[in-house]
C-alpha cells in the first residue's frame, strides 16, 4: 500500500467518512478513463460532454476537486461549441490532461491492493 | 351496571392521537443518475435524522414517491430519458404526490432553470458540487416546513373540541368515498349521531359540563370506529360518519355499540345524568351502482335519526337505500 499523501485531496483522508468517499471515487475511476478515452477515439463531443459534467459535478465531493475544475474546462468548451460539435482537435489536448490526472491518481491509490 | 369514567376513555385517545404523529424519521427520496451522487449523499446525510432511499431515474422516481410518499424529494435535473423538469412536472401533476416538497439539484447555475424549477413547484434549488452544510441545511429547512404545513392542514381539517374531524373535511370526503364505493361495487354506510336532549345538560349544569359530553362521546365514537371510519362533527352535538365497505347492518353493529357505551358512562359533572344519544344510517349494500347522490343518502340518515328521536330516542335506525329497514336483533 502506497503511502497516502494528504494533500493529494480536498477531502481529510484520515477521516473514516471522508476516507470512505475518497475510496468509492478512486475504485470508479479506471472506468471512468475508459469511457473518456472510447468517446475521445470515437470523437463523441456528445458523449465527452456528458462525462466532463458529470465529473464536474461529482469529484469535488469526493475529494477530488482539480478533476472537478479540469473537467468542468472542457464541459464549458464543449457548451461553447453550440450545435456544431465537431471540433474534436480543440480539446483533446484538455481531455488527454485530464486523463492524465486520473491516471496519476489511479496510480497512486493507497486503497489499491 | 358497568360503569365507564371518561378519563380512561382520554387515555386511550392519546395513544390513537400518537400514531399519527410527525415526529418519526422523515423518508427522503434521492432521484438521480449518477451512482456518484448516491454515494456521497448517503455518507454526507448520515448525521441527519432522515432515512434515505434512492432511484436512478425519473419514471421509478415518481413510482417510489407514490409508494413511499417521502417527505422530501431531492431530484436532478440533468438525467437521460426523463430529465428532472419532466420529472418534477409529473410529480406535481399526481395528487398523490403534489404536495411532496422537492429539491432540485443541477450542475447547471443558470437562473432560468431555476426560475423554470420553481415555477414547476420546487421549493428549493442546491447546485453541484455540493456545498455540503448548505445543503443539510436546506434540506433539514425544507423538511421542517413540510412538517409544519402537514400539522397546520390536519389541524384545518379538526373540529378543536372533539377531536374528530370537522364538517367542511366531511364535505371533501363524503363525495370521494362514494365514488370510491360505486367504482368499485363496495358497500357504504353514512351515520348520524345526536346526542338526546343535550341542550338540558348545557342549561342545567353549564357549558363547560355540555364540552365534557361531546368531547367524551366523541373519544367513545373514535373507539368504537376502525382506522377507515371517517369520523366527524357535523354541527353542535351531532355527528357524522363515514363507513367505507361497511352495509347497513355491519353499520348498525357498530353504532348499536356506540350507543351502549354512551349510555353506560358516568360523567363526573353530573353523575346521575346519564346521556344517550339517538342514530340515523342509511348506505349502501354491495354491488350498488344506482344513481342515489351521496347528499341523498345523508338525507335518508337524517330522516331515519328523527324516526329514531320520534320513537323514544337512545336508539338507533338504520336502512339500505332501496328503503328496507335493517333488522337485527337489539343487543343486552
Amino acid at each position: 500500500m502506497t503511502t497516502p499523501d494528504p494533500e493529494a485531496y480536498s477531502l481529510d483522508i484520515n477521516d473514516p467518512d471522508d476516507a470512505e468517499l475518497i475510496e468509492y471515487f478512486l475504485g470508479e475511476l479506471p472506468d471512468r478513463v475508459d469511457s473518456l478515452n472510447t468517446a475521445v477515439n470515437n470523437a463523441d463531443i456528445e458523449e465527452l460532454g456528458r462525462l466532463s459534467h458529470q465529473l464536474k459535478g461529482a469529484a469535488p465531493g469526493f475529494g477530488f476537486d482539480k478533476i472537478g475544475s479540469v473537467a468542468g474546462e472542457i464541459e464549458g468548451q464543449i457548451r461553447a461549441m453550440g450545435d456544431s460539435k465537431s471540433d474534436i482537435d480543440s480539446i483533446r489536448a484538455d481531455v488527454d490532461a485530464l486523463v492524465a490526472l486520473c491516471q496519476s491518481y489511479i496510480s497512486t491509490n493507497p486503497f489499491a491492493s | 351496571m358497568m360503569t365507564q369514567d371518561v378519563s380512561e376513555i382520554s387515555k386511550v385517545y392519546m395513544a390513537d392521537e400518537s400514531t399519527n404523529s410527525i415526529d418519526t424519521t422523515p423518508v427522503v427520496l434521492l432521484i438521480d443518475d449518477s451512482e456518484f451522487v448516491h454515494r456521497l449523499l448517503d455518507a454526507r446525510l448520515r448525521s441527519e435524522s432522515i432515512s434515505l432511499i434512492g432511484e436512478h431515474d425519473g419514471r421509478k422516481g415518481m413510482e417510489r414517491a407514490a409508494s413511499e410518499m417521502p417527505a422530501l424529494i431531492l431530484l436532478d435535473l440533468d438525467m437521460p430519458v426523463m430529465d428532472g423538469f419532466e420529472t418534477l412536472r409529473s410529480l406535481k401533476d399526481d395528487p398523490r404526490t403534489r404536495d411532496i416538497p422537492v429539491i432540485v439539484l443541477s450542475g447547471m447555475q443558470s437562473s432560468q432553470d431555476k426560475v423554470a424549477a420553481f415555477d414547476l413547484g420546487a421549493v428549493d434549488f442546491v447546485t453541484k458540487p455540493f456545498e455540503l452544510t448548505e445543503l443539510r441545511a436546506r434540506v433539514r429547512s425544507s423538511l421542517k416546513m413540510h412538517a409544519l404545513l402537514q400539522m397546520l392542514s390536519q389541524k384545518a381539517q379538526i373540529d378543536g373540541l372533539s377531536g374528530l374531524y370537522n364538517r367542511s373535511y366531511f364535505d371533501d370526503r363524503l363525495q370521494e368515498e362514494y365514488d370510491r364505493a360505486i367504482r368499485h361495487g363496495n358497500p357504504l354506510s353514512m351515520a348520524m349521531i345526536d346526542l338526546d336532549k343535550f341542550k338540558q345538560i348545557n342549561d342545567t349544569y353549564g357549558h363547560p359540563a355540555g364540552d365534557q359530553v361531546i368531547s367524551g362521546v366523541a373519544k367513545i365514537i373514535l373507539q368504537e370506529c376502525r382506522s377507515v371510519d371517517i369520523a366527524c362533527r357535523y354541527g353542535g352535538e351531532e355527528f357524522v360518519l363515514i363507513m367505507p365497505e361497511t352495509s347497513p347492518e355491519q353499520a348498525y353493529l357498530l353504532c348499536e355499540r356506540i350507543r351502549v357505551r354512551c349510555e353506560q358512562v358516568t360523567w363526573s359533572d353530573h353523575p346521575s345524568r346519564r346521556v344517550t344519544l339517538s342514530v340515523g344510517i342509511n348506505g349502501l349494500e354491495s354491488g350498488t351502482t344506482s344513481s342515489v347522490l351521496p347528499a341523498a343518502i345523508i338525507e335518508q340518515a337524517d330522516r331515519n335519526l328523527y324516526t329514531a328521536k320520534q320513537s323514544g330516542r337512545n336508539t338507533v335506525i338504520a336502512t339500505d337505500t332501496q328503503g328496507n329497514r335493517v333488522q337485527v336483533a337489539k343487543a343486552g
